[in-house]
């Protein structure tokens, strides 16, 4: 509807047009001042690089304080750091690199393949040359392994430390429960059943495919037939296995289901729920044990992961990968050499980061007796596990396969399913994942 | 006015307990909001909010912006990108509406038959083509793949104009036009201050679209200082180290902070988008 | 009272029911000619010149931001892609493994059908009865309208974290809420059973939108109908059945296209609230193309995709409109 006062002389229209004539132009002003950290954008010589990296603060701390480093030892060479939720990394560094615009350097772990089936990274072989490194003598003859696809080296490792037990000393000594140090499957059946009680669970559960891909190959099952690649869920090893680990929550009751969790808080885990004092034992990596200490909260100690028919556990594994939209990637190598080299990685130690690849310092009494840690934790139990490590299937369709175990295990983990329905799920699902991607 | 009262319009109890069930429920979630949103730290690690708010801790709206994350840049980039794609949209698109509304050329009908086919294309078909343009275009991690296209017009906006500057009195612009004023002028000097109403419905409708757009950002913006406030708190609520819950209190006056304004926005330009509904047919499509 | 122009569609309630054909000062010289085969004056050609640039801002847009990407988009859907490395042509076979070899696409089409087809209709259905209560003399009338229009104000990512919080399993205050009626609420987010029901009712929580522009067309309604119905001694139930509800319809219908082209496209709720699970059952297409296309970078595939959406969201209006006519009442029509 026409309103009388709407028909008006210039005069109003045009300081209306100026007005947003004027925004429009610090609109502009703002989104050419802020158009985001672009490499090379001006004329610049050495603007900074950006390294991706996840996880939380102590990680930020760490390798904040090794890039200080950096700059310290080559001046010219600046990196910012830049943090990105676990969940998401996947995505939006792929979403970066697709879009012309990501990372210099990049943290990867076992994802490794996915990118770099897709040329999203870089070989590194002739600046290893270049640069005359000995991966095999800097950090085993394993690790470089790890980050090789079709016979290149695509990232040079920076962090490994196998899955480890996590107890709660205070809850073992009220139940009289020995430590953890050899348990067997059995064995945490029978004396989970003691430690639980008065709202409080025995074990935060495996329900993370390091954790139960361990006790799969613990029990001699595998996950993908490693002739043909393709997947074996169905293996009577494998369904064992698993419902071996369903068994701990819905049969022996000593695991809390999804409910119990929800009950503690909307997003609560088993790691917080270890960090709270509600659970005695959690296995992850080495990473919350800075955290856990400073907190002081509770009174725990390290054990190796427990054991089945034969000894197996999964480590984790970070390397430090050159993204193809780098500009610089002899820069960036020379910053991953430094990062990866003893000097950088006796910071990962003397932060309490995680367990460092670089042998020498993994090996040395700076690992063992960190100056940080104040109480006396059995670290030696990381390099006891080390000859445990298995390598897990590292294949390009890596983030599929996952996604669709995971999505077949969602009944199973609820307990709605048991292992055997699941996993047979799970294997349809992989070799369909593998007839579209292996064409 | 003597008229006689229909019964059936007076509404009976039952007619009451629904509307005040009804409203009940639908306000509920927001008290639970404000509630969330003042609780404590120590509430947040238990998880366990109170539906009405018991605690008050007021600083959480401080201490929002003095979290790692760049909030008060969040809200910066939402209106940025809110403001520009509201310019682009009220200037591209009363100038073509004009055009259809007021000026004779061949194939205008066709022409407009396609603007109003395209309101019915979902966006994912140019979504994936959209972002290889922008990336060779060097745009992506830019806010401009979200507000450049608002700068050529957009379907449902020139469909409105259109009919809207198609009932105003055409006197005028015999008037000029015989004073041998162009088009041009007649589009900036007197239909465009006429069209007041609608431009003001459809800054509305395109400030809250962009102010709540998610897809768009998600897709093209990384860089943290770089986010709207719709990505921001999303990606707030997605962190969390794996001994910490999300900072729910923070995620929720991070919404708050995204719905108030659509509130205020509304409250203020209500009539304009009444009128618009008549016109258009319906309004604030979601 | 406003009325409608007999014989045009009634399109809800306005000054003027449809844009009347172009009402420009005519030259004396005649009667609109077909311009296109005629030789047109300078003056016309003029004008259809400047028509051309006015327009120039949408064709521009409309060919660099939509015509382009679809034909590109036409073509990488043919193509399997993955943005890093060269597309390789493929033909049809992502169409063919769409159509025949993906459960999950399925699924997620299924689960889209539902949310649509429940979500939508339900929530005009609710509207309608909001709106015909709105429309008595109820006392304190504004209040409840502003009330039930509020959470149609909240965008979308605030609305599913606000719901990610309402529907937690113990702590939510939708659950809390059922344990006073003595129900034990489901694990609404994590059930494969109950999590669409929580997505619609995220949907259902802003139906106040709707309702308003129910009552908008409802008070457009003459009164005199109602008079005339209450003098023949019409309940209040027939008045809304026979009077109201067949005035609405335009709006309704309207309402209901549209939100069935919005319910298809729906995307953040999920990605936000559940990511897609549990185990895909509250999947649907636009978030699974995202995950196509942005998480395992498929970007043919997801073309494809966008491709069959497309053509759904198509077919429906294409239904919706032929069979508008059994079921909207234009005024022109005599009731049966």
């Amino acid at each position: 509807m026409v309103g009388p006062a709407s028909v008006s002389p210039a005069s109003p229209g045009l300081s209306r047009r100026t007005l947003l004539g004027g925004l429009a132009g610090t609109g502009a002003a703002a989104l050419t001042g802020c158009s985001g950290s672009g490499p090379g954008e001006s004329g610049g010589n050495k603007e900074p690089m950006v390294m991706t990296v996840w996880g939380g603060d102590t990680d930020k701390i760490a390798y904040q304080t090794r890039l200080d480093a950096l700059k310290q030892a080559h001046p010219d060479l600046v990196v910012d750091l830049q943090m990105i939720p676990s969940g998401q990394y996947a995505q939006k560094v792929q979403t970066m690199i697709s879009g012309g615009h990501g990372p210099d350097i990049l943290e990867l772990a076992e994802t490794i393949n996915v990118y770099s089936s897709k040329s999203q990274i870089v070989p590194q072989d002739e600046y290893i040359a270049e640069a005359g490194l000995d991966l095999t003598g800097q950090f085993g003859e394993r690790m470089p392994q790890y980050f090789q696809y079709e016979g290149r080296q695509y990232a040079l490792p920076d962090r490994s430390g196998a899955m480890i037990t996590y107890w709660n000393k205070e809850h073992f000594e009220a139940k009289g429960v020995p430590a953890p140090t050899d348990w067997t499957w059995d064995d945490l059946i029978s004396y989970g059943k003691e430690l639980t009680g008065d709202g409080k669970f025995a074990h935060a559960g495996f329900n993370w495919w390091p954790l139960w891909m361990s006790l799969i190959h613990q029990n001699g099952g595998t996950v993908l037939d490693p002739e043909s690649g393709q997947p074996t869920l169905t293996m009577p090893e494998c369904v064992e296995a698993m419902q071996f680990v369903q068994d701990l929550t819905y049969r022996h009751k000593i695991v809390p289901t999804p409910r119990d969790y929800q009950n503690w808080g909307p997003d609560a885990g088993g790691d917080s729920m270890f960090a709270a004092g509600n659970i005695s034992i959690s296995t992850t990596g080495f990473w919350n044990i800075g955290t856990l200490a400073k907190a002081g909260k509770i009174d725990f100690d390290l054990a190796p992961f427990i054991a089945g028919k034969q000894r197996a556990v999964c480590a984790s594994f970070n390397g430090l990968a050159i993204s193809r939209t780098c500009k610089r990637p002899k820069d960036a190598f020379t910053a991953i050499a430094f990062l990866t080299g003893a000097e950088a990685q006796r910071t990962i130690i003397d932060l309490g980061q995680d367990v460092p690849a670089n042998l020498e310092v993994q090996n040395s009494e700076q690992f063992l007796k960190p100056k940080w840690l104040k109480k006396d934790l059995s670290m030696e139990v990381f390099p006891e596990s080390a000859d445990a490590i298995f390598v897990p299937p590292l294949i390009p369709e890596w983030n599929e396969m996952i996604k669709a175990i995971d999505d077949s295990l969602a009944g199973f983990w609820q307990g709605t399913e048991d292992a055997a329905t699941a996993l047979g799920k799970a294997q349809e699902r992989v070799t369909a994942v593998f007839a579209r991607s292996r064409r | 006015m003597s008229r006689p009262v229909i019964r059936a319009h007076r509404a009976g109890p039952v007619g009451y307990a629904v509307l005040i069930v009804v409203s009940a429920i639908l306000f509920a979630p927001f008290l639970f909001v404000c509630s969330i949103a003042l609780s404590s730290q120590q509430t947040v690690a238990t998880g366990r909010f109170s539906v009405i708010p018991t605690e008050f801790v007021w600083t959480n709206f401080v201490d929002v912006f003095r979290t790692e994350f760049p909030v008060g840049r969040f809200l910066l980039n939402s209106v940025v990108i809110a403001v520009l794609s509201t310019v682009g949209q009220v200037f591209s698109s009363a100038l073509v509406g004009f055009a259809f509304a007021r000026m004779r050329a061949p194939g205008k009908k066709i022409i407009f038959f396609v603007v109003l086919a395209t309101m019915m294309l979902p966006a994912q078909i140019t979504m994936i083509p959209q972002f290889i343009l922008f990336r060779e275009l060097g745009w992506v991690n830019t806010m401009l793949p979200l507000i450049v296209p608002n700068f050529f017009g957009g379907a449902y906006n020139i469909f409105l104009i259109r009919q809207f500057v198609s009932r105003l009195p055409t006197d005028l612009d015999d008037a000029a036009m015989v004073d041998g004023l162009g088009f041009f002028g007649i589009f900036g000097r007197i239909v465009l201050p006429l069209m007041a109403p609608v431009l003001v419905a459809i800054s509305i409708f395109t400030i809250t679209w962009a102010w709540g757009d998610f897809m768009g950002p998600l897709i093209y913006i990384d860089d943290e200082s770089l986010m709207p406030l719709a990505l921001g708190v999303q990606y707030l609520a997605s962190t969390g180290s794996d001994l910490q819950a999300p900072p729910w209190n923070t995620v929720m006056v991070g919404s708050l902070m995204l719905v108030l304004p659509m509130i205020v926005l509304y409250y203020l330009g209500q009539r304009y988008i009444y009128e618009m509904n008549i016109i258009g047919g319906s309004a604030g499509l979601r | 009272m406003t009325d409608t122009v007999p014989g045009r569609p009634a399109i809800p309630a306005g000054p003027a029911a449809d844009p009347p054909p172009d009402r420009r000062h005519e030259p004396p010289s005649g009667s609109e000619a077909r311009p296109a085969r005629r030789r047109m004056s300078p003056m016309r050609r003029r004008e259809a010149l400047l028509f051309y640039l006015f327009i120039s801002p949408w064709v521009v847009g409309f060919v660099v931001f939509l015509l382009g990407p679809m034909v590109a988009s036409i073509y990488l859907s043919l193509t399997d892609w993955d943005s890093f490395t060269e597309p390789v042509f493929v033909g049809l076979e992502n169409y063919v493994r769409l159509l025949t070899d993906d459960p999950v696409f399925w699924q997620s089409v299924g689960n889209t059908f539902v949310y649509a087809l429940v979500a939508v209709p339900l929530g005009m259905i609710i509207a309608l009865g909001l709106a015909n209560l709105l429309n008595k003399q109820v006392r304190g009338r504004r209040f409840f309208r502003t009330v039930i229009y509020l959470p149609a104000l909240v965008p979308i990512v605030a609305g599913a974290l606000i719901f990610k919080m309402v529907l937690a399993p113990d702590a939510g205050i939708l659950n809390r809420g059922l344990g006073l009626l003595g129900i034990t609420g489901p694990h609404w987010l994590l059930d494969p059973f109950w999590v669409k029901p929580a997505i619609i009712l995220l949907s259902l929580w802003g139906t106040g939108g709707a309702t308003v522009l129910l009552l908008a067309a409802m008070k457009g309604i003459p009164r005199e109908l109602y008079e005339a119905a209450e003098l023949d001694g019409a309940s209040g139930f027939q008045q809304f059945w026979r009077i109201t509800v067949p005035q609405v319809t335009p709006v309704l219908f309207f309402n209901l296209i549209l939100g069935l082209i919005g319910a298809f496209q729906v995307f953040g709720q999920v990605y936000i609230m559940t990511g897609g699970g549990p185990d895909n059952a509250s999947q649907m297409i636009v978030p699974l193309l995202f995950s196509e296309a942005f998480e395992f970078f498929h970007m043919g595939y997801a073309s494809a995709m966008s491709w069959i959406l497309f053509l759904i969201v198509l077919g429906f209006t294409l239904i919706a409109f032929r069979t508008s006519r059994l079921w909207v009442f234009y005024e022109a029509e005599v009731d049966r």
